[in-house]
């Protein structure tokens, strides 16, 4: 059922944008991840999957430092992007999330117009000289977004009164504004209906071209769908990793195996 | 089969018929009803008995009686020299003024043709001791009109206001030596000539108080002014620490023993009574800092000290009640803690910030307490400021401590005023309170 991702995935890049190492992540006493290695590849699509608190939003956390908001949360081991560790004590977090885009589980459009939630990554990070090159930034994130049509006559009307689908694809348009080279998404379609999620699975693949994205998802049909590449994780451990299709046909590890045939869950 | 389809016939119940368990419930409801509105009937019907006391017994101090008089302005009683030189007529005290005040009423009592047995001296008794320096400062500031006969109108006195709005009658002044029969019957005519009458009393709002021996002249003017510095101080400093502090515990504090033990201190000085804070603006700020007495700006830094944890207690609630899910969305795109706080949390909270801003600012307004202790009370603000440096540092009085000073002193005519400055002071609670409630509506966020 995967062969055209498998075949995808045979032929694509191999060059790793991501590289973690050891990652241990303590909240106060609860050890949430347990000697997490791991290599996420660029222009890939890179799928978390396992059962719930098994720690996989805790793992996308730590790649852009959200977990620092935590005031009880603890991460060691190394993470590296482009060979450059992000924990490293020089590390502004503020210009590593401009670099790792993010979109979370709720969309959470800011309380303002459509273009002002597009255009206020691109406004605190000085890429636009003047207005109308922030309007291109804007439309090209929008179209990105896959939602320039849907909303390209109300552009000043608030971001809040589309609908969820709508409010996710502007996050992700929201997201992709700052060109970041990373892009995470928490279970970005947990709150959408089928429609709104296969518009944006769809763009999570057109996403890939540019790109590195990692989706943490609970639903294998979805990993399966989009991710080139799947890593399954279970209480805090990541069990197995590798290319989706051999995930999902001849899993190695025992517990992949039965969670994939839902006798974990 | 007939019995099978009788017998759940006979244990069905009717949904036209109530069971016991649902009446004994509805009648629970109808009396947890009953038992609300009845507290609510109750509430209204003290609010209602409070407003009607107030307006009957305040409406008073809006009118005053006030009498018609010709004077002229005697050049050799005023202007010896006749030279016109501001600095010798200067030299003139009200007492100078006195003869010609008498003289008008004399004039107009032969005018009339009213009979009556009064010396001329003593029929300026129904005048306000006011009248005369009313006459001075006019001439004061028209030196040129000195010889010409000019129109006043003068307060009557207190007694006389009294006597028109049935305070005083003529079996109640039987050993006041401030009126007489004689002088009532005087009033009497005057008022049937129409040059004696009841009207409207702008100064009641807008003038200073009096010394005790002239309330018909005092008005909550001048303490209006020193409350209004002293919610300047109030707005100025509570406001930008209250809120920056709140933000600073709110959104970049740890969570550590440190800041729970601020965190209860904040909540704890809330409750603290405004008297304590009173005693410490006086130990501290006039004591210590040698700040003057009475001065809006020690009042206000005391209020200050006691609108705080006000503003930080509902700063803070607004600023939780923005949804996390917003600062994520900013950190996610690359904004400082700082941007997220100021861009995005800090617009959200602003209507909570501001409407408990407004309600502590109601709150201060109306404290009297404190003012006690620094010198607010018992002072007799009789000029109103100049400046904004006067006005915050030159003693004056404030609206409620007005209030408080006026509901201690001897005559009736001074009660009816406190009733009055209560009126004023509920007026601008009830008009602060609602812009409070406006802009919370106004504002509330929609998701
Ligand atoms: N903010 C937090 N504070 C404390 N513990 C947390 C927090 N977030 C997650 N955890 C714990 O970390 C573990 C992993 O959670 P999470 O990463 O959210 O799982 P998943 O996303 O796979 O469902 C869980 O045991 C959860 O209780
Ligand atoms: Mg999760």
């Amino acid at each position: 059922m995967n062969d055209k991702n498998i075949m995808e995935s045979h032929m694509g890049t191999t060059a790793i944008k991501i590289s973690a190492r050891d990652v241990q992540v303590y909240y106060g006493d609860n050890h949430a991840i347990k000697d997490v290695s791991i290599d996420i590849e660029d222009k890939t699509v890179t799928a978390f999957i396992g059962p719930s608190g098994c720690g996989k939003s805790t793992f996308l956390r730590c790649l852009n430092r959200m977990n620092d908001t935590i005031d009880i949360c603890k991460v060691t081991g190394s993470i590296r992007i482009d060979d450059e560790d992000i924990y490293d004590r020089r590390v502004d977090p503020v210009q590593l999330r401009a670099k790792v885009g993010m979109v979370f589980q709720k969309p959470n459009p800011f309380p303002k117009s459509i273009y002002d939630n597009v255009a206020y990554g691109p406004r605190i990070h000085g890429l636009a000289q003047n207005k109308a090159d922030l309007d291109e930034i804007v439309e090209r994130a929008l179209r990105r977004g896959a939602i320039w049509n849907e909303v390209k006559d109300r552009l000043q009307s608030p971001g809040t009164g589309l609908s969820g689908g709508q409010q996710q694809r502007l996050c992700i348009a929201r997201a992709v504004a700052t060109e970041p080279e990373v892009l995470l998404m928490d279970e970005p379609c947990s709150a959408l209906d089928p429609i709104a999620t296969a518009q944006v699975e769809e763009l999570i693949d057109e996403l890939r071209q540019s790109f590195s994205v990692v989706i943490v998802t609970h639903s294998m049909q979805q990993a399966a769908r989009v991710s080139q590449k799947t890593a399954f994780f279970h209480l805090g451990n990541m069990v197995e990793y590798g290319e989706t299709g051999q995930i999902f046909t001849t899993p190695q590890d025992p517990r992949t195996e039965s969670y994939i045939t839902g006798r974990i869950g | 089969m007939t019995d099978a389809i009788q017998k759940p016939e006979k244990k069905k119940s009717s949904l036209l018929q109530l069971d016991a368990r649902t009446r004994t419930r509805n009648a629970a409801e109808t009396r947890f009803k009953a038992y609300g509105m009845i507290a609510i009937a109750f509430g209204l019907l003290m609010l209602s008995i409070l407003v009607f006391n107030i307006v009957t017994r305040g409406a008073g101090a809006y009118q005053q009686t006030f009498v018609a008089l010709e004077v002229e302005l005697l050049a050799g009683k005023l202007d010896k020299k006749g030279n016109r030189d501001l600095d010798d007529i200067k030299k003139v005290s009200t007492f100078g003024y006195t003869p010609l005040l008498s003289n008008a009423l004399e004039a107009k009592v032969i005018e009339l043709g009213i009979e009556t047995d009064l010396k001329a001296k003593k029929m300026v008794g129904i005048l306000s001791k006011s009248a005369a320096a009313q006459v001075r400062d006019y001439v004061l500031n028209n030196p040129n009109k000195i010889g010409e006969t000019i129109g006043f109108e003068f307060l009557a006195s207190s007694r006389v206001d009294g006597y028109l709005k049935g305070r005083v009658n003529r079996d109640s002044i039987g050993n006041d030596k401030n009126i007489s029969p004689a002088q009532l019957d005087l009033v009497d005519a005057l008022k049937a000539e129409g040059s004696l009458a009841k009207r409207f009393n702008m100064s009641f709002i807008t003038g200073s108080d009096a010394s005790d021996a002239r309330p018909e002249a005092a008005g909550m003017g001048t303490s209006m002014i020193g409350s209004f510095f002293m919610m300047l101080v109030v707005l100025v400093l509570a406001l930008p620490i209250g809120v920056a502090a709140s933000i600073y515990l709110e959104e970049f504090a740890p969570k550590n023993w440190i800041t729970d033990i601020i965190e209860v201190n904040i909540s704890n000085l809330a409750a603290v009574p405004s008297i304590v804070f009173g005693i410490l603006g006086l130990a501290v700020f006039i004591n210590y800092m040698h700040l003057p007495n009475s001065a809006p700006l020690v009042g206000g830094l005391v209020l200050t000290l006691m609108t705080l944890p006000t503003i930080i207690i509902s700063t803070r609630a607004s600023l939780k009640a923005v949804p996390p899910s917003i600062r994520d969305a900013a950190l996610g795109v690359g904004a400082s803690k700082m941007q997220s706080v100021f861009h995005h949390v800090l617009p959200l909270a602003a209507p909570g910030i501001l409407t408990g801003t407004i309600i502590g600012l109601a709150q201060a307004l109306g404290e009297t307490a404190p003012l006690l202790l620094i010198g607010m009370v018992g002072f007799i603000a009789s000029n109103p400021p100049d400046s904004i440096a006067t006005g915050l540092l030159s003693p004056n009085s404030a609206m409620p401590a007005q209030i408080y000073e006026w509901a201690k002193r001897a005559d009736p005519a001074f009660y009816e005023r406190a009733w009055g400055g209560i009126i004023i002071l509920l007026v601008f609670l009830v008009t602060m309170n609602t812009i409070a409630v406006i802009l919370r509506r106004r504002f509330e966020r929609r998701w």
